[in-house]
């Protein structure tokens, strides 16, 4: 977990806007709501950043990103949506693949996509941190603020649920 | 025999003690029902790991220049104040053009040759070049 604190809001946004972005998609399935979530965090990192002492800063961004969709979920009063087919126009990176090989990504992509979807929460939360956040077990414990053996264990069934789901 | 279960999803994670990790490589030696779910997982956690990592939205995140992009609305200048700066500078234009003394656009002959002669004298790349002279190898041996 890195421990540099970025001393501007602007910086925050820069560095780590891209990943929550990532997050609140693969979390809602939704391209919409996950640039509204986002900008519901940054606006909550930048209120808050004046009252941040150190530690680790990127558990108090996860933990204000996730609270920012938890609020979300409960003011909608509604279940995330079905992912939009709309990746072809955001693929990252810069290597160009052969066009075949960017629609099946893409296909298989949207497959993944929805059976994420399919998870309960909590399976899903702890799937995405650790595989698409990237974040330790015990970063994702106090994220989540659950012990280590509960994050172990939803990342385990999670990805069981995923596989059969897949086959 | 127990099964590993979730020590499995742990172990590819690299989220295991050394103990841990010596059972884990000892038990699936041995054991092939741990050993087709440990590949399943496995490709469970590559697919995940394979999505597609998405750009953001344009205008999302704030320019090197400000932050006005996720202002909210509130925080923004009135739009009066924008109205009003607009209003002044037609004001102050259309002042201008009827205090300025008219212009005459023409030109005579002798002009503009002074001001070519101006320019060759600043810039010598606009004088024509002389030509370069061929030298003769043998001269130069």
């Amino acid at each position: 977990m890195q421990e540099n604190v970025p001393l501007t809001w602007e910086e925050v946004a820069r560095v780590y806007g891209r990943k929550i972005y990532n997050f609140a998609y693969r979390l809602t399935g939704n391209s919409d709501d996950a640039a509204d979530l986002t900008q519901e965090v940054l606006l909550r990192v930048k209120k808050g950043l004046a009252g941040y002492r150190p530690g680790s800063f990127e558990g108090w961004l996860w933990r204000i990103t996730r609270n920012a969709f938890l609020d979300d979920v409960r003011r909608r009063k509604r279940r995330p949506t079905v992912p939009l087919p709309d990746e072809v126009d955001r693929v990252a990176g810069h290597s160009s693949p052969a066009p075949d090989q960017v629609l099946a990504n893409v296909r298989l992509g949207e497959d993944i996509q929805a059976v994420l979807l399919e998870l309960p929460y909590d399976f899903r939360e702890a799937v995405v941190l650790c595989d698409i956040v990237g974040l330790s077990y015990e970063e994702i414990s106090a994220v989540v603020t659950a012990p280590i053996g509960t994050v172990r264990s939803r990342i385990h069934r999670g990805r069981k649920m995923l596989k059969e789901r897949l086959k | 025999m127990t099964h590993l279960g979730e020590l499995l999803s742990a172990f590819l994670d690299g989220e295991v003690t050394e103990d841990e990790r010596s059972r884990v490589g000892g038990h699936l030696a041995t054991c092939l029902a741990c050993w087709d779910e440990f590949n399943d997982l496995n490709s469970a956690r590559t697919a995940v790991r394979s999505l597609l990592i998405l750009d953001l939205p344009p205008g999302l995140i704030p320019s090197q220049e400000g932050v006005a992009e996720v202002l909210p609305l509130s925080h923004r200048p009135p739009v009066w104040i924008a109205a009003a700066a607009a209003a002044i500078l037609a004001l102050f234009i259309g002042i201008a053009t009827i205090l300025a003394p008219p212009t005459t656009l023409e030109l005579r002959l002798d002009q503009l040759s002074d001001q070519y002669g101006a320019r060759t004298s600043l810039q010598p790349s606009l004088t024509p070049r002389t030509p370069v002279p061929v030298l003769d190898q043998g001269a130069i041996e």
